[in-house]
């Protein structure tokens, strides 16, 4: 009796642990989502930026053995890529889905071929446990949630950055003012297609951190093809979960990350239940909260920034 | 101070749209020779196997035929939804929950003869993508919510759904340690037509056909574009936007469960999460590209079929097969960077003008 209950102490620690690892990774590209988004530009092109995070990163990382430079690779990468939404969606004026949807292919298809040759390589650099003083030695708290690797309290600290940024000053103002209305934005000297590349490049570094966090981290996955096995959708999902607000999408990546690390150890708790069918838990809520959002939106306003996924040409104004 | 704009063309250039695609193909070809080179692959060696594994021979002008027909019905599904204004981003679930419910009439009905099982499993196959999208369509049209996102969603929830499927409920007990859903029933497969080419190819074209007539002629057709073009107009004229948005979702869900039921009867033999490949997103590509134009959509489909086809013949040669999905993604931005120029001009302004 008592062995049943210290194993499941274990595996409740074991649970949170994996749920704060996959909530790091889906919070840092659905943070960057929602910075690209707030500015009015949709890209559905995270999964595959966050691909090529994950080959870019994990060669980086593995070549240098620091997780760090693995996580500097992937942004930077993640950033490079994106630019090919930026000049279609916004130099081009082309149409934002498709535009996003063709990046999330050629993503793909660039990370499985620059990973080919390293799919299944064992070399890998990856990041331990942040030791804090006094915080790791609380009991449980200091088990679980002060036994976060350093990118997790990266990601809080970008997450308030975030929010610093968009809601107290005159750039976020700028972007804000971009994703609602464009040519207000325009009017006020906020040049739209410079803010809109901005934060386009943010949003793809982010995507790309949290792939090359993916293969940097404990998760027990190097590179391989498919690696990242939709949870750039996860990441879109996560901003509107969260209504566009940096603080709630964290919230909700805890949440969905909470849901991912169940997935494989339903068996420690005795839970009867397919891991396949509770991995679609994400997508049905996210489904379930738009249409809650749609239904109040007939007496208050949506969260959605209202210029979401217009095309801005000046000349059109 | 001058600067470079681009001003929009009164009229866009003639055939625009064929020689904007040819263009992102070059570029394509192109940039992808660059990769390939930067590799260290032999960039001709590449092209010429891909080219002569998907076009050179009957038998892989087969194979490429084949392949290109669930991605024109995908990209028909998506074309279909445009012509509202719809994004359908849901095809690849469609296409996997059609398939789906194909299998499960083939579950229930093993023994029916050849034809009629045949077109059962089919029709299961319309009305499972039907369903499949009847909650973004419905949620769309009572309520206004983004069907760009419950479709995009409803995607990852069908490929789990066949996992979920494969793992418990309809594993194949004899398929020991490996998890797999039982082979459909043999006698519902598509017969071949012409060499390796199954019956499938020509009843996607007529499909598509039909579509293209429908849509340029009839009354719902016209009512549609107007729906699509001008939902005040529509108002106007007393067309139903709600009935119109949910019914063009349940017909775009269909035909892409169609494409399901045809890859499942037609090229596969039993249900996987692979099934569909990719086959919904590379539609969304095609349809792009076609200009949301039915006759565009299976050319187009064609081209992309040959892509792929030739992509997994390198993997022979050491090249990996991902070349075909960088390909495609690399036609569509060369063929948008080219339809920009066919509508507009680059012009040299002063700057006072513009701002």
């Amino acid at each position: 009796m008592i062995l049943a209950i210290t194993f499941s102490e274990d595996a409740i620690i074991g649970l949170v642990v994996a749920a704060i690892q996959f909530g790091t990774l889906l919070y840092l590209a659905a943070l960057g989502e929602t910075i690209t988004e707030k500015a009015g530009v949709l890209n559905l092109g995270v999964e595959g930026m966050m691909a090529i995070g994950a080959v870019t990163g994990y060669i980086g990382g593995a070549a240098s053995g620091s997780p760090w430079m693995g996580l500097l690779v992937g942004a930077i990468c993640g950033a490079i890529i994106s630019l090919v939404h930026a000049l279609a969606a916004v130099g081009l004026g082309a149409d934002q889905v498709v535009s996003g949807l063709a990046l999330t292919i050629l993503g793909l298809g660039l990370a499985d071929f620059i990973g080919s040759d390293y799919t299944g390589d064992p070399r890998r650099a990856h990041f331990g446990e942040v030791d804090l003083p006094v915080l790791t030695d609380i009991p449980w708290v200091g088990e679980t949630i002060f036994a976060a690797t350093p990118v997790s309290y990266l990601a809080v600290a970008l997450g308030v950055a975030t929010w610093w940024v968009l809601s107290r000053t005159s750039l976020g103002l700028g972007i804000r003012a971009a994703g609602e209305s464009a040519s207000t934005a325009d009017a006020a000297g906020h040049s739209v297609a410079a803010i809109r590349v901005g934060a386009i490049a943010a949003g793809g570094a982010l995507a790309g951190m949290s792939g090359a966090y993916l293969t940097n981290t404990l998760l027990g996955t190097s590179w391989n093809e498919g690696v990242t096995a939709g949870r750039g959708w996860i990441a879109v999902a996560l901003v509107i979960f969260g209504a566009w607000r940096p603080g709630r999408v964290a919230l909700g990546a805890v949440l969905f990350g909470l849901t991912l690390a169940l997935q494989t150890r339903l068996g420690f708790f005795d839970i009867n239940v397919s891991g396949t069918l509770v991995s679609m838990t994400p997508y049905l809520m996210t489904v379930i909260v738009l249409v809650v959002i749609s239904y109040r939106a007939r007496n208050q306003p949506s969260p959605a920034p209202a210029g979401l996924g217009l095309a801005y040409r000046r000349e059109e104004r | 101070m001058k600067r470079l704009v681009l001003a929009r063309r009164e009229t866009p250039t003639r055939g625009g749209q064929p020689l904007a695609f040819l263009a992102g193909l070059v570029f394509a070809l192109l940039l992808g020779a660059i990769l390939l080179s930067i590799a260290g692959d032999p960039v001709i060696d590449v092209y010429k196997r891909m080219f002569e594994r998907s076009l050179g021979s009957k038998d892989v002008i087969s194979a490429t035929l084949n392949r290109a027909t669930p991605l024109a019905l995908a990209g028909l599904a998506v074309s279909i939804a445009a012509t509202m204004g719809l994004w359908n981003i849901g095809a690849e679930g469609q296409i996997m929950f059609g398939a789906t419910a194909a299998t499960f009439g083939g579950r229930v009905f093993p023994d029916l003869p050849g034809p009629i099982l045949l077109v059962a499993m089919l029709l299961g196959a319309v009305v499972g993508g039907a369903l499949w999208a009847a909650g973004p369509g419905l949620a769309r049209a009572e309520l206004g919510v983004s069907e760009i996102i419950t479709t995009l969603m409803l995607n990852e929830v069908a490929i789990r759904l066949v996992v979920y499927l494969q793992q418990g409920p309809w594993k194949d007990p004899e398929g020991f340690s490996f998890p797999q859903i039982e082979a459909r029933p043999d006698q519902a497969g598509l017969g071949n037509i012409w060499e390796r080419v199954h019956l499938g190819v020509l009843i996607a074209f007529a499909v598509i056909v039909v579509f293209a007539w429908f849509s340029s002629r009839s009354v719902w057709g016209y009512e549609l574009r107007i729906a699509g073009s001008s939902p005040k107009t529509a108002a106007y004229a007393g067309i139903s936007m709600r009935r119109k948005v949910l019914g063009v979702m349940l017909l775009s869900g269909g035909v892409a469960g169609f494409a399901g039921g045809i890859e499942l009867s037609g090229t596969a033999t039993r249900l996987n999460e692979n099934l569909s490949n990719g086959f919904g997103f590379a539609g969304i590509i095609v349809a792009a590209l076609a200009l949301m134009r039915p006759s565009g959509v299976a050319l187009v489909a064609v081209a992309f079929g040959a892509v792929q086809v030739g992509g997994l013949s390198i993997q022979s040669i050491g090249v990996s097969s991902a070349v075909a999905s960088i390909l495609q993604a690399l036609i569509l931005f060369g063929a948008i960077g080219a339809g920009v120029l066919s509508n507009y001009r680059i012009q040299m302004v002063d700057r006072k003008v513009v701002a």
